[in-house]
Formats: structure tokens, sequence, C-alpha cells
């Protein structure tokens, strides 16, 4: 796996600061944004459900291997240099289902988190 | 020879000569850890062995030195033992504490080189084609 392609929902500025942050971060493999459900993403991915990909974060691997929701967030983190090792942790048996409610639960509330999104994520930098 | 100078050259030769038993322990046995860490890539920790282990003679032996002159007077054997003592017992809590911070180094080192290869840490939920590639 060399490429992670993150279709994120460009509506929500918790996802483009999201995306920023990302974007700033070193990196094991290339991350590339593309807006979900736009056309360059229907032309990417022509039998990929794309109605899906605007409720739920997607990451879609260089071999086509789908992840949505809390598991697209732990793709990224694992993409990172600096959390690999974050996403590895998070993601074992005792930490999975507390790691995918906290993300639900950020992910539908993303909307109303906005502001304090920007703090925190000004904070990260 | 005054007993402040005997303690000197005692806790010089102790001290000079657990600096070198250390350094010689870390020196073999943190091979295989850097071997590993460097997949198989001998020279490059023989390498970083070396260059792992003078830094640990620059500051083992920099403390040592830095930390010879005893401030006060000796006046007899015992005073002088009490002294060594102190400055040896010094010595060695550092030299531990450089130990530890070492090993700390190597298994730092460890992990972060098992993480390049660390597979995802979940499994997909589905599979999709990509334009340009035909995996189903």
């Amino acid at each position: 796996m060399r490429e992670l392609t993150v279709l994120y929902d460009p509506q929500c500025g918790l996802c483009r600061r999201a995306q920023a942050w990302l974007m700033s971060k070193p990196k094991y493999l290339e991350l590339v944004f593309v807006p979900a459900s736009s056309d360059e993403a229907r032309s990417r991915y022509p039998q990929l459900n794309h109605s899906l990909t605007l409720t739920d974060l997607t990451v879609i691997s260089d071999q086509g291997a789908v992840y949505s929701g809390p598991k697209a967030w732990l793709m990224c983190l694992w993409a990172l240099r600096d959390y690999r090792e974050w996403s590895l942790r998070l993601s074992s048996p005792e930490l999975l289902p507390t790691a995918k409610r906290v993300i639900s639960m950020i992910s539908q509330n993303r909307y109303q988190l906005e502001g304090l999104g920007s703090v925190i994520l000004k904070g990260a930098k | 020879m005054n007993v402040v100078v005997a303690s000197y050259v005692f806790y010089l030769a102790i001290s000079v000569a657990l600096t070198v038993w250390v350094a010689r322990t870390l020196h073999k046995n943190g091979r295989i850890f850097l071997v590993d860490v460097f997949h198989g890539n001998e020279p490059l920790a023989d390498s970083v062995n070396h260059l792992l282990v003078v830094g640990f003679y620059l500051i083992n032996l920099g403390y040592v030195s830095l930390a010879l002159k005893l401030g006060y007077d000796v006046r007899n054997a015992q005073e002088g033992i009490e002294a060594l003592s102190w400055k040896v017992g010094m010595v060695l809590v550092v030299l531990g504490g450089m130990h530890f911070f070492n090993l700390y180094i190597f298994s730092r080192m460890r992990r972060r080189a098992s993480l390049v290869d660390a597979p995802p840490p979940v499994a997909p939920d589905a599979y999709t084609s990509v334009r340009g590639h035909s995996h189903a």
C-alpha cells in the first residue's frame, strides 16, 4: 500500500481543518484528498456507493480496499509517522469499541463541533 | 601522598574501570538490537553502536572528571573511604541512569522500526474497483 485516497466532506469546517492537519504531518504513505461525491471521486471509483461517502468519512487504498467511518479515521492516523502507534493502540480489541463510539459521535456532530474543533486543532498545530 | 590524593586515585581507577565495563556490556549486547532495528544491515548497526558507545564514554568520563573535586578536608582513612564511597556511588547511579537511557533508546528505535512494516490496524469494509486498476 503506497497511497490512501481520503473522500472527505468539503462542506464541513472540521473536516477541512482535519485535512489541513493531516497534510501538515509527516507520513508513511501518500494521502490524496478528494471531495466526497465529486466528479473526480465518481470517475476514480465508478462502482462505489457515493451517497454513503457523504455521511461517513471514506478512505480507499490504491488496491481498492474501502474503509469507512471510524475505520477510515484510524487509517488516516496509521498513515502518519507520529500517530501510527496510536492507530494500532486504538484498534486493539479493548479500545476499538470506545474509539468507534467517540469517532462516530464526533462525526455525527461535525457541523456543530466546528467551532470547538477549530480551537482544538489550532492548539495541536 | 595524603588521604585526599589517595582517594582521588582510587576514585579515578574505580570509576574508569566501571565505565569501561558498562560501555563494553552495552556495546556487546546492544549490537543484536541494532542489527534487528536496521533489518540486518550489520555495517550500519556497528557504526551506530560505536557512535552510541562513544557518546556514553564522553558523558560518563566527563561526569567522573567534573565530580572529582572533594571540596572538603579528609583527615583520616575512614573519612577517605566514606568520601570515596559517596563519589563512586554517584558514578554508579549516573552510569545506571545512562544505561537505562540507552536501553530506552534501543527499544524506541526497535519499536519505530517495527512500525514501518506494521499492517493496517483494521480490515477493510469492502473492495471497489479503482480507475486504472482491475482489482475486484
